[in-house]
C-alpha cells in the first residue's frame, strides 16, 4: 500500500517532536534554583507514588478515578504498543490484540471523560481542557482501527485511500494532543510534568501515608529573600506547577475563593506557569480570581512575579489553611509557593499590607503581636498557682501558653485547660514570661528573619529545662514546636526527644487513663470544627471526637469536616492582612456550623474561637473542647 | 523634586513604651518617610552614636542604600558634631522628631541646632507639599487633626509630627545590607546631665475634682455623688429627649460642642 | 489669708458715689455682701424687695415669687463671692508665666502654670526676695477677662499685629526684650502642643539655658521632669526656663490680682523667615481617624443611614464604623474602628448600636470617654462605656441632633447679641 509508511513516519516524526519539546521543558525547570533530590531513587519510586499516593487522592472523587485509571492506564499501554506494532512494524498477533484491549479500555475512559465534559462543573478549566476527550477518543478510535489489520481481524490494506487519509488525518490530531502537546504545553503536559513531579517532590515525606507541613527555612543575609521571580523557585517547585491538571480541586476547597477575595489557588498555579514560561495568562480557560479580569497577567521567568503577573492582594489573601494541598491530586504544594512570594515582599520591598507591617514591628519589640508588655504575659495565671519553670526546672509536661496569655477571650480556654490538668494532677510548669511568641505569624507573613529569631531563642530557653511532653492549646504554636522548630535545632536538641502535644490530644490520654471523672454533657446539639493546623497540619482528627464522645457527645457532622474541614479565616495573617473580599470566611463557616442544627460549636484553637465568635449573633455558642471538658468536670470533693 | 535639594534626616535610637526594648522611634522613622518623600533614594541618614546598633538596620530598611553615623559614646552632646556635618554637607532640609524617646527627651536638639546654624524652625510639620526655588511649602500639625500653611526659606530644619505618614515598613534585607558611613567625631561630655537623678517614671494621679464646700450640704453632696459620667451611667428609664440630653450634656461638658 | 476682709477703698468709693458709671453694677453684684468700714455685713434696703405690676415696689415676704427670673437672676449673681485682692507693691522680682490662651482665653493647664508660680513665690517666704510678681504674657487679641482671679499680678500684653497667626519668631523677640528688661527669675511655659513647647524652646536655645522640659513636680530648687517618653523622672535643679504639664500646680481661686500692666520697649522686629499661610480649614470627616477628638461610631445597631450623617455633621464629629457597618457596605474601609482597623484616640467616642466585640474595643482602648447608644443593656459595649442610654438609636439621634441644632442656633442668637 502506498501511505504505508505514513503512520510510522507521522508516529516518529512527533516522538521527536515531542523530545525536543521535553529538553525545552525541562530546561524551564532547570532556571530554577537547584534542589537537593535523590533522581534514581525517585524515578525507582515513581511508578508507585502514583498508584498509591497519587490514586489515593484521586480516589476522593471515585468518579474520576475509575476514569483515570482507564484512561490513563489505557493510554500509557497504548502508547507503548503502538511504538512496537506501527512504528517498529513488529508483527505479533498479541501484542495486537493486547493494543486492542488497551485501546478499548481507553476508548471507555475517554467516553467518561467526554461526558464529564458535556456539562463541566465550574472548577475544571475549559478551553483546550474542553477539546481533549475528543482527541483521546479519536486516538483509541484511530489506532483501533488501524491496529485491527494487524489482529488480523481485517485484511491489510482495507478501507482504500479515502478511509487511509481520515485516518492519518486522525492520527495526527490525535498524536499532536497526545505526544506533541505533551511536551509543548498542551493538556496532556500533565502526564509528562506529573509524572516526573512525582519522582523528585521536595517534599517526599509525603508519599506512602506520611506528612511534611512545616515550611521550609529561608536562606538569610543573601543579596535577596523569598522568590521575587519565577527563577527564585527550586527548579523542582516550577517542575510541581507544570503538573497542574487544572481539575480546579484547590479552587473547590479554597476559602478565600469562596469568599470572594482575589485568590483561585488554580489560576494561581497556572500563572506560576505562566510567569516561567513566558507570556500572558489569555489562555488560561479556568475561573479567574474573583472580581480580576483574565488577560491582563503578564510574566517571564526573571521578571518580579508582583510586577504584572500576580497582584500582591491575591497572594495575601490565603490563609494557609492547606486544603488545596490536601486535595490536589498532583501533590503541588501552594502554601509554600504562596510563602515563599510572601517573603519577597515582605523581607524584600517591607510590603505587609494592613496591620501586616505594625504586628511585625510588635512582634520585633515585644515578642508579641499586639505590642504588650512582655512582662504582663504570665498576669493571666496571677490566680493559677502554676509553677515556673525558672523555679521547679523541671517537670513531667511544660505547658506552652502561646499568645493567647494576652487575649481575655483565650484566657477562659488556658484556664480551663489548667483546670483539667489540676484535676488529673499532672506535673506541668509553665516558662512564664519566659515564653516568647512562637513565630508562627511572623512566619506565613514572611518574615522568615523573625521567626527564626524567635524560634532560636524559644529553643535557647526550652533548652535550659527538662520536661518530657510539651503541650499547648494553640495549634499554631504545636505546628511550630512540632514541625518546624527542628531546622534551628541541631546544636541544642531542645526538643529532641520531646513530644510535642496538642492538648486535645492529651486531654484524649489522661481521659483513657481515667484520670478525669467527667458527667455526660446534657446540652443541646454539638459539632465540631477541626482546625487546620490541627487537624491537616498534624492530622489530629480523631482525639477530639473521642474526647467529645467521652462526654457522651454524638457530634452532628459539617459536611466539610475532617480534612476537608473548612478555615474559619484566622489562619496565615489572614486577618492582619484583611485583604477584602465579598465575604467573610468565618461567616461562611458559621454556616455550615448552623446547618448541622448544633446550638455549640467545639473548636480547639483559640483563633478558630476567635473567628467564629467574630461572627455577629445570633449564632450557636463557641467553646474551646477544654472549656467543654472543664465544665463536665467532676471535682472530688475534699 | 529638584536634585539640588538635600534633605538630611537625624534619626535617633527610639524604644519601645512597652518592652523598653530599642526600636526605631516613631517620630524619626516618620521623619525618614517624609524624607523620602522629597529626596527618594538621595535622602542622607544621619545619626551619632554607636554605629553598631542594629535599631539603625531598621532605619535603611525603609529603602536606603547607605547611611552615616556620626561616632559618639553615648551621654555626649551630639550637637558640635551633627551641626558641622550640616553646614559641610550642605544641607537644605534638615528633618528630625519632635521628642526623642530615651534620655531627657526634652525636644531641644532641634532648636539648639536651629540657632547654632541660624536657620529658621518649624516644629510639629505634617508634610512638606513642595520644595522649590529655595522655599518650601510645609504644613504644620494642630491639635484637634487641624492644619497650618506655612512656608519657610531653605536651609530649614522640621521636626516632624505624629500627625505626619506614618513610617512605610521596613524591609530586612535592604536593612542588613545598607552599607555604613563611619564618621569619628570629637566628643563633647554633657556634663549637667550626670549630676540628674533618674529613676522610673511615678504614676500621677489624676486630679480628683476638688470641691471647696461652703457649708456642710455641699460637702456632703461633693462626698456622696457620683461624678457625671463616671463609672459607667446606663439609663434605661425616661424618653428619648432625656436620654438624648444626657448625652448633650456630656458632650457639651467634654467641651466637644461648642 | 482668704479668711481675711480686706477693704477695697476703690470698690468703696465708687460704692459712695452714686454718679460713678459703675455704681449701679458694682452695686449690683455686691449684694451679697456688703460690709460697712467696721467690716460688718450690712443690708441694702433699697435692693430688698422688686417693682410690681403697678410699678410699686414690693417686698414679697411670703416668697411667692421666689421662682420668678428677675430673682433667680439675683440669687446667682449673689453668690458671687468677691475674693481678696493680692497686691504686688514694687516688686523685687518676677515671674514670667507666657500662657497658651488658646482662642484668646486662659486653659486650664496656663492656670495651672500661674497658680504654681504663685506656689513658688510662696516659698521664699516673707523675705525681701519674694516680693516678687507673677508676669503673664500674652500675644495677639486677648478675650480673656478673668486674668485676676487667675492671678496675674502683671500683664504685659502685646497686642500687635505682628504677633497674629504663626509668629515664634516675633515672639521670641518680644521675649527677648522681655527678658532685657525685667530679667525674670523663672520663665514658665505650657509644654504643650498649642505654641508653648515651642517658644519656650526657642527662647532657651536662643538664651542658651537648659531648660526643664516635662516638668511636672517644681519647688524652688529641685524640679522633677518626665524624661524617655514618659517612662522616667529626672530630678534636678530647677532652672531658669521650664516647659512644665497639665497639673503640674494648683490654680489660684482664693484671691483676685491686679493685672496691673507692663509695657514693653520696642523691639527687634525680625524678618520673617516663616511665612503663615493661614489655618487649613479642615472637614471634620477628612480628620485622619486616628487623630479625631469627637468620633460617632456606627455599628450593626444603625439602620438609618442618612439620619447618622446628617447627626455626625451636626455634632461636628468625625464618622466611624464597626467592621459589620464596613462589611455591609454602609461605611467604607477607612472608617473602621478596631483591631483590623484603626486604633483611636478620641476624647469622646459614641458608639452608637455597636456590642463591643473584643476586636472593637482593641481600637478604642484609648479612647477618654465612651458613650453607648444600643438596645442592649447587656452589651459590653455598655459596659465600657461611661455613659450608656438604652435605647433605639434612631430616636436618640433624632432627638440629639434637634438638641444640638438648637444649642447652634442658640449660639448664633447670643453672638448676634454681644455683637450688637
Ligand atoms: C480577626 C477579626 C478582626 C476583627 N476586627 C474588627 C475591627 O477591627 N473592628 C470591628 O468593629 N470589628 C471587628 N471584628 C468583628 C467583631 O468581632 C464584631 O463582629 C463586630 O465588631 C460587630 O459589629 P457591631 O457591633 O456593629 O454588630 P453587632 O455585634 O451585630 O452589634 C449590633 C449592636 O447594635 C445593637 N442594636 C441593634 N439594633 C439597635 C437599634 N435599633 N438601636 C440601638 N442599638 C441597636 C445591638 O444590641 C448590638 O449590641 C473582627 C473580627 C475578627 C474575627
Ligand atoms: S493545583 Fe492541583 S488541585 Fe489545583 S487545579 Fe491544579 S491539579 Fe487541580
Ligand atoms: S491554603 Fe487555603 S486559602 Fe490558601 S490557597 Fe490553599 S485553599 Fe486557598
Amino acid at each position: 500500500m502506498m501511505f504505508d509508511w505514513l503512520t510510522p513516519t507521522l508516529i516518529a516524526v512527533l516522538l521527536v517532536l515531542a523530545g525536543i519539546g521535553a529538553v525545552r521543558r525541562m530546561n524551564l525547570w532547570r532556571a530554577g534554583q537547584a534542589d537537593k533530590v535523590d533522581l534514581i531513587a525517585g524515578l525507582m519510586a515513581m511508578p508507585k507514588r502514583y498508584l498509591h499516593d497519587l490514586h489515593h487522592v484521586v480516589e476522593r472523587d471515585k468518579y474520576i478515578s475509575r476514569t483515570h485509571v482507564a484512561t490513563g492506564g489505557g493510554f500509557v499501554l497504548a502508547m507503548l504498543l503502538v511504538v512496537f506494532v506501527h512504528l517498529f512494524g513488529v508483527d505479533s498477533k498479541v501484542l495486537a490484540w493486547l493494543l486492542l484491549a488497551a485501546l478499548v479500555m481507553m476508548f471507555y475512559g475517554a467516553v467518561f471523560v467526554f461526558k464529564r465534559r458535556l456539562n463541566p462543573p465550574s472548577r475544571l478549566s475549559k478551553g483546550p481542557w474542553m477539546r481533549l476527550p475528543k482527541s483521546l477518543l479519536t486516538f483509541s478510535i484511530t489506532f483501533f482501527v488501524l491496529t485491527l489489520p494487524a489482529a488480523g481481524v481485517l485484511p491489510e490494506g482495507f478501507g482504500g485511500g479515502l478511509l487511509t487519509v481520515v485516518l492519518s488525518f486522525c492520527i495526527l490530531a490525535s498524536l499532536v494532543e497526545m505526544l506533541f502537546g505533551m511536551t509543548w504545553g498542551g493538556p496532556m503536559k500533565h502526564a509528562f510534568a506529573g509524572a516526573l513531579h512525582l519522582a523528585f517532590h521536595r517534599r517526599p515525606e509525603r508519599f506512602g501515608g506520611g506528612r511534611s507541613t512545616g515550611l521550609k527555612a529561608a536562606v538569610l543575609g543573601e543579596t535577596s529573600h523569598g522568590v521575587a521571580k519565577p527563577t527564585d523557585f527550586k527548579w523542582n517547585q516550577l517542575l510541581g506547577f507544570d503538573a497542574c491538571v487544572q481539575c480546579g480541586r484547590c479552587e473547590a476547597v479554597c476559602p478565600a475563593f469562596a469568599a470572594g477575595q482575589p485568590l483561585n489557588p488554580k489560576k494561581l498555579i497556572q500563572d506560576m506557569v505562566v510567569g516561567f514560561a513566558g507570556g500572558t495568562d489569555e489562555k488560561y480557560a479556568g475561573s479567574p480570581y474573583p472580581n480580576v479580569e483574565v488577560g491582563n497577567a503578564k510574566g517571564g521567568p526573571d521578571q518580579i512575579i508582583t510586577d504584572g503577573l500576580i497582584h500582591p492582594d491575591t497572594l495575601w489573601s490565603c490563609t494557609t489553611c492547606r486544603a488545596c494541598v490536601e486535595e490536589c491530586p498532583m501533590m503541588i504544594e501552594h502554601v509554600d509557593a504562596i510563602v515563599d512570594m510572601r517573603r519577597f515582599l515582605t523581607l524584600e520591598k517591607g510590603d505587609t499590607p494592613n496591620k501586616g507591617a505594625q504586628v511585625l514591628e510588635n512582634i520585633i519589640a515585644t515578642d508579641n503581636p499586639n505590642g504588650f508588655s512582655p512582662s504582663s504575659r504570665t498576669h493571666w495565671a496571677a490566680d493559677q498557682n502554676l509553677n515556673l519553670m525558672k523555679d521547679v526546672q523541671q517537670a513531667d509536661v511544660l505547658f506552652w501558653v502561646s499568645d493567647g496569655a494576652f487575649d481575655m477571650r483565650s484566657q477562659r480556654i488556658l484556664r480551663a485547660f489548667v483546670k483539667l490538668l489540676k484535676a488529673a494532677n499532672v506535673d506541668v510548669a509553665i516558662l512564664g514570661d519566659e515564653e516568647l511568641d512562637s513565630g508562627d505569624v511572623a512566619r506565613r507573613l514572611g518574615d522568615d528573619a523573625t521567626f527564626q529569631n524567635l524560634a532560636k531563642r524559644n529553643l535557647a530557653i526550652l533548652s535550659q529545662y527538662r520536661f518530657k511532653t510539651i503541650v499547648t492549646t494553640d495549634p499554631h504554636a504545636f505546628h511550630c514546636l512540632r514541625n518546624e522548630y527542628a531546622d534551628f535545632d541541631s546544636d541544642l536538641n531542645a526538643l529532641a526527644s520531646v513530644e510535642v502535644l496538642h492538648h486535645t490530644t492529651f486531654l484524649n490520654r489522661l481521659v483513657q487513663e481515667g484520670r478525669l471523672q467527667l458527667d455526660t454533657f446534657k446540652g443541646g446539639k454539638v459539632t465540631y470544627h477541626d482546625p487546620c493546623y490541627l487537624g491537616r497540619y498534624n492530622g489530629e482528627y480523631d482525639a477530639p471526637r473521642e474526647l467529645l464522645a467521652s462526654l457522651g457527645i454524638d457530634v452532628a457532622e459539617m459536611e466539610r469536616s475532617g480534612y476537608r474541614s473548612r478555615c474559619c479565616g484566622g489562619g496565615g495573617g489572614a486577618p492582619i492582612t484583611d485583604i477584602p473580599g465579598e465575604r467573610r470566611i468565618a461567616d461562611m463557616r458559621m454556616e455550615d456550623v448552623v446547618s448541622t442544627g448544633a446550638e455549640l460549636v467545639a473548636v480547639g484553637c483559640q483563633q478558630c474561637t476567635a473567628m467564629l465568635e467574630g461572627v455577629v449573633e445570633p449564632r450557636p455558642v463557641v467553646k474551646d473542647i477544654a472549656e467543654i471538658l472543664a465544665g463536665q468536670l467532676i471535682e472530688e470533693a475534699h | 523634586m529638584q536634585p539640588s535639594v538635600n534633605v538630611v534626616s537625624l534619626v535617633s535610637v527610639g524604644r519601645h513604651p512597652q518592652s523598653d526594648r530599642s526600636r526605631r522611634a516613631d517620630q524619626d522613622a516618620r521623619a525618614v518617610e517624609l524624607g523620602l518623600k522629597l529626596a527618594g533614594k538621595n535622602l542622607t541618614l544621619v545619626h551619632a552614636g554607636d554605629p553598631e546598633n542594629p535599631v539603625l538596620r531598621q532605619y535603611a530598611g525603609m529603602g536606603l542604600d547607605a547611611f552615616t553615623v556620626l561616632r559618639q559614646k553615648s551621654y555626649s552632646d551630639v550637637l558640635p558634631i551633627i551641626g558641622n556635618f550640616l553646614t559641610e554637607n550642605n544641607a537644605h532640609v534638615v528633618l528630625m522628631g519632635i521628642r526623642a524617646e530615651s534620655g531627657e527627651s526634652s525636644g531641644m536638639l532641634p532648636y539648639l541646632l536651629a540657632e547654632k546654624l541660624g536657620w529658621p524652625l518649624l516644629s510639629r510639620v505634617a508634610d512638606i507639599l513642595h520644595v522649590e526655588n529655595g522655599k518650601a511649602d510645609v504644613l504644620l500639625a494642630l491639635p484637634r487633626g487641624q492644619r497650618r500653611a506655612v512656608t519657610v526659606s531653605l536651609p530649614f530644619i522640621a521636626t516632624v509630627d505624629n500627625a505626619a505618614k506614618d513610617a512605610r515598613q521596613s524591609a530586612y534585607g535592604p536593612g542588613i545590607r545598607a552599607s555604613i558611613t563611619v564618621l569619628d567625631a570629637e566628643q563633647t561630655a554633657d556634663n549637667m546631665a550626670a549630676s540628674w537623678a533618674i529613676s522610673p517614671a511615678k504614676p500621677r494621679a489624676k486630679r480628683m475634682k476638688v470641691v471647696k464646700a461652703k457649708n456642710a450640704a455641699d460637702r456632703f453632696k461633693a462626698a456622696t455623688a457620683k461624678p457625671v459620667g463616671g463609672g459607667g451611667n446606663v439609663l434605661k428609664q425616661g424618653t428619648p429627649a432625656e436620654k438624648a440630653q444626657a448625652i448633650f450634656d456630656l458632650l457639651l461638658e467634654e467641651k466637644v460642642i461648642r | 489669708m482668704s479668711n481675711l476682709i480686706r477693704r477695697d477703698p476703690r470698690a468703696e468709693r465708687i460704692a459712695r458715689n452714686r454718679l460713678h458709671p459703675l455704681h449701679a453694677s458694682m452695686m449690683l453684684a455686691e449684694q451679697g455682701e456688703v460690709r460697712g468700714p467696721s467690716g460688718l455685713i450690712r443690708k441694702n434696703p433699697h435692693l430688698v424687695g422688686f417693682i410690681g405690676p403697678n410699678g410699686l415696689k414690693r417686698i414679697d415676704r411670703a416668697n411667692a415669687f421666689a421662682g420668678t427670673v428677675n430673682r433667680q437672676k439675683r440669687v446667682s449673681t449673689a453668690q458671687e463671692v468677691v475674693l481678696p485682692l493680692h497686691q504686688v507693691v514694687n516688686p523685687d522680682g518676677y515671674i514670667v508665666v507666657v500662657p497658651d490662651m488658646v482662642g484668646g482665653r486662659l486653659t486650664s493647664q496656663d492656670k495651672d502654670i500661674l497658680g504654681l508660680a504663685h506656689s513658688l513665690i510662696a516659698q521664699k517666704g516673707t523675705g525681701k526676695s519674694a516680693n516678687m510678681a507673677v508676669v503673664a504674657v500674652c500675644f495677639g487679641e486677648s478675650k480673656e477677662s478673668q486674668f485676676d482671679l487667675a492671678g496675674v499680678d502683671r500683664l504685659i500684653h502685646l497686642s500687635s499685629d505682628v504677633f497674629d497667626g504663626f509668629t515664634p519668631e516675633a515672639r521670641l523677640s518680644a521675649l527677648m526684650q522681655v527678658e532685657a528688661q525685667y530679667q525674670p527669675e523663672h520663665w514658665l511655659f505650657p509644654d504643650s502642643v498649642n505654641g508653648g513647647t515651642d517658644l519656650a524652646s526657642r527662647l532657651a536655645a536662643r538664651l542658651g539655658e537648659r531648660p526643664a522640659t516635662q516638668a511636672w513636680q517644681v519647688s524652688t530648687t529641685q524640679t522633677v521632669c518626665r524624661g524617655a517618653s514618659a517612662s522616667t523622672d529626672i530630678t534636678r535643679e530647677t532652672p531658669r526656663i521650664l516647659m512644665l504639664l497639665e497639673e503640674c500646680g494648683t490654680a489660684i481661686d482664693e484671691t483676685r490680682h491686679e493685672v496691673l500692666s507692663l509695657s514693653v520697649e520696642s523691639y527687634d522686629q525680625v524678618p520673617a523667615r516663616l511665612l503663615d499661610k493661614g489655618l487649613m480649614s479642615v472637614d471634620p470627616n477628612a480628620v485622619p481617624l486616628a487623630e479625631a477628638e469627637f468620633i460617632l461610631s456606627a455599628g450593626n445597631g444603625i439602620h438609618n443611614w442618612d439620619q447618622f450623617h446628617e447627626c455626625a455633621s451636626v455634632l461636628g464629629a468625625t464618622e466611624g464604623a464597626s467592621r459589620v457597618a464596613v462589611d455591609d457596605g454602609f461605611m467604607p474601609r477607612t472608617r473602621q474602628v478596631g483591631a483590623s482597623g484603626t486604633w483611636v484616640t478620641a476624647r469622646v467616642y459614641l458608639a452608637v448600636g455597636i456590642s463591643g466585640a473584643i476586636q472593637h474595643m482593641q481600637g478604642i482602648g484609648q479612647c477618654g470617654k465612651v458613650v453607648a447608644i444600643n438596645t442592649d443593656a447587656g452589651c459590653d459595649m455598655v459596659k465600657r462605656a461611661d455613659l450608656a442610654v438604652i435605647a433605639d438609636s434612631e430616636a436618640v439621634l433624632a432627638e440629639l441632633t434637634k438638641l444640638v441644632q438648637e444649642h447652634h442656633a442658640s449660639k448664633v442668637q447670643e453672638e448676634k447679641h454681644n455683637a450688637a
